[in-house]
């Protein structure tokens, strides 16, 4: 399987899901590049494109909440904090993704 | 893959997104009309054989009924693999168990293949293919 035509599509499909949820591709093309390169290396291994910041824990319940893109699982944490964890993706009206923080959710008044 | 054109189908026989399969030359052809431009492939998964017009078509991107393999309808380059089904916590009948996991040793051998696609053209409403 060729990486480079796998990470194109699946910015085609990502693109296509994340866009109705108020989310778009972070400007960052080196950091997009590098993130779905993850994601292209973790469905080579797994089969499923998972987070590449997050770990599978062989724990199908919870594995399929990070299947990218895992914003429907976690959209109230995304919402405050305007990025995904990874940051591959960031809300639409987000120009400069290096200057969102990174909170956990108890920071930002969830769990 | 040869350059002589043969008539395959009427372009109004498939709606964008749609996929149809015909026989050219004894080739079976899957005929896909991505929103207007029309694209050529061996009908067959280059996982396991498959009939992919049965699948999905999104954008050039098409996906196998059977494991969801993945192909770029335009070059036929395999995209992805098949995808690992979650059997859920319902117990398997012991027999079935045995069964299904000779079925998964040999599975993890087979290969995602390319598949062949062929030159299109339309003219006068018809998509013409070089099987």
């Amino acid at each position: 399987m060729e990486t480079e035509s796998r990470k194109k599509a699946l910015e085609y499909f990502f693109g296509k899901v994340v866009g109705p949820m108020g989310f778009k591709f972070t400007p960052d093309p080196e950091l997009k590049d590098f993130l779905l390169e993850q994601e292209v290396m973790l469905e080579t291994k797994h089969g499923i494109p998972f987070c590449p910041c997050q770990p599978v824990r062989h724990n199908r319940i919870r594995d399929m909440q990070i299947v990218c893109p895992c914003i429907p699982f976690h959209r109230k944490h995304f919402d405050a904090i305007k990025r995904c964890w990874c940051g591959l993706f960031v809300h639409t009206d987000v120009i400069d993704p290096e200057s969102l923080p990174q909170l956990p959710p108890q920071d930002v008044g969830l769990e | 893959m040869s350059d002589k054109f043969i008539g395959a189908i009427s372009t109004d026989e498939i709606a964008p997104g749609g996929m149809k399969t015909v026989e050219l030359n004894g080739r079976q052809i899957v005929i896909c009309n991505c929103d207007g431009t029309y694209y050529a492939m061996e009908r067959r998964c280059g996982h396991m054989n498959a009939p992919l017009e049965l699948g999905t078509l999104d954008g050039k991107f098409v996906t196998c009924p059977m494991h969801c393999a993945q192909f770029d309808v335009t070059t036929g380059q395999a995209l992805s693999g098949p995808v690992p089904r979650d059997m859920g916590n319902e117990r398997i009948p012991p027999k079935l168990a045995v069964f299904l996991e000779q079925v998964g040793m040999q599975m993890q051998h087979i290969r995602t293949e390319s598949i062949r696609t062929c030159k299109t053209k339309v003219e006068a409403g018809w998509v013409h293919a070089a099987p």
